[in-house]
């Protein structure tokens, strides 16, 4: 059995976060489960194409494989100060002199990546509902390439290439925990919604046994729970850099929807 | 009394008042000094908590600056910041719970409250300066049956189990419990 894993800030990272937990995983469910690092932009034709059965995405491609593939919830993992949900932030540079979403107009902006919902989404959502059309009311957008998008939209305004950047407020939260920035540097000049954070799903046609049994191992997690893997013995979740998982409904995700919808995102996009 | 003279007497006499006068002196004298030592140690402690006090308003001024501003996100990018020099320190989770819960982001709120009170008892002690205890008491009496009802619904749920744990704890630590 294989478990697709998107891909968050590379590929290595995503290996070394999430081989301990699969391995924990295999030992509860007894089940020898393989891992599948998986770039987000190829994470819907991959499913579909059956290249594994259980999924580890952000929320909004949780959506999509929902709506097109019928993928089912498992579980929402919990991290940062918003446990199982997150949300995005519009920041500009401390001194800049732009604090709010009216002083947008006209500026350089920098958006996390198209797919991600805490660094795209919820800040395109939260402009257009406040009367800002990202595609025509700003100077233009960019969005940086490779791996680590979201510290790059950080660094980007920080260093000054862009006057505002969309960032996931976790981000900003760990980095600032990190010493990384701090919270002088920066203004918050709005925050969106909360929305679900990453999440586990399984394939519709899985026993549905192994998919309570797959939930059951993820939610009973606990932050003790430990696992032998190269040579190490390591608490599963903090390998992971995961707080927990939580049981979520499929109707908590609703408020993704309709920010999709709102901003002509996939699932709902039309041309 | 034969071998002493009227002169032996009055000075043996003269001698055991002297004596008694300076052992009385002394132990009142001792007395005294205790009694100041006492003094001294509660005023010193209540010096140290109210500079403590006082350093807790100073160092998280800036954050409560940025709540009365409307800036909360802000604000809890500051307490992200003051966390790293005072990891332990139980009012930074007093203002993320109370942040939290200003936004309706009510499990998490209550695990900092929980947390708050683990580390300082003085948050639901009604004659501290720091307490909390009213917000506390409130939190617990609207969100109690709320989260009872959700996890009467869905007994399977471990976060809403871990949440009501959180609340249970608040109760009985508002009524006087202790850990």
């Amino acid at each position: 059995m294989r478990i697709g894993y998107m891909n968050c800030n590379s590929k290595k990272e995503t290996l070394q976060r999430f081989k301990p937990l699969t391995r924990y995983l295999s030992q509860k469910l007894g089940i020898d489960f393989e891992v599948v690092p998986v770039d987000t932009q190829d994470f819907p034709e991959r499913f579909a194409a059956g290249e594994f059965e259980f999924t580890h995405t952000n929320s909004l491609i949780y959506l999509i494989l929902h709506e097109e593939n019928q993928l089912k919830l498992l579980a929402t993992e919990k991290r940062g100060r918003y446990g199982s949900r997150t949300s995005g932030s519009i920041i500009s540079r401390k001194g800049s002199g732009i604090k709010t979403l009216e002083d947008l107009k006209g500026k350089r902006m920098i958006f996390g990546p198209q797919l991600a919902p805490s660094g795209f989404l919820a800040q395109y959502d939260l402009m257009l509902n406040n009367g800002i059309d990202p595609e025509t009311d700003i100077a233009y957008y960019a969005i940086p390439a490779g791996s680590f998008k979201h510290e790059k939209v950080v660094y980007g305004v920080y260093f000054g290439q862009f006057d505002v950047g969309a960032a996931p407020s976790l981000d900003l939260e760990l980095m600032t925990a990190d010493g990384k920035i701090s919270a002088d540097d920066f203004n918050i000049i709005a925050e969106s919604a909360i929305v679900p954070y990453c999440t586990f799903g399984a394939r519709k046609d899985l026993d549905p046994q192994l998919i309570e049994n797959f939930r059951k191992a993820l939610v009973d997690l606990t932050k003790e729970d430990r696992v032998d893997f190269a040579g190490e013995n390591l608490k599963v979740l903090a390998s992971a850099w995961i707080d927990g998982y939580e049981t979520l409904e499929d109707s908590d995700y609703d408020i993704l929807r309709r920010m999709a919808k709102n901003a002509n995102m996939p699932p709902y996009q039309e041309f | 009394m034969a071998g002493y003279d009227r002169f032996d007497i009055l000075t043996g006499c003269a001698l055991l008042v002297c004596g008694l006068s300076l052992a009385i002196l002394l132990v009142s004298g001792q007395k005294e000094n205790s009694t100041a030592v006492a003094i001294d140690k509660a005023i010193e402690q209540q010096i140290a908590y109210q500079a403590r006090i006082d350093f807790l308003h100073r160092l998280y001024q800036p954050v409560e600056a940025l709540r009365a501003q409307g800036q909360s996100s802000s604000a809890l990018l500051k307490l992200d910041e003051l966390a790293r020099r005072y990891p332990q320190e139980a009012h930074g989770q007093i203002l993320q719970g109370e942040i939290l819960l200003e936004r309706g982001v009510v499990a998490e709120s209550i695990n900092h409250f929980v947390r708050a009170v683990r580390l300082n008892g003085d948050y639901v002690d009604k004659l501290s300066p720091l307490s909390r205890r009213k917000e506390i008491q409130q939190l617990v009496n609207l969100q109690l049956p709320l989260f009872l009802a959700r996890a009467h619904k869905k007994p399977q749920n471990l976060a809403l189990q871990n949440t009501l744990t959180g609340l249970y704890y608040l109760q009985s630590r508002l009524a006087g419990g202790c850990e």
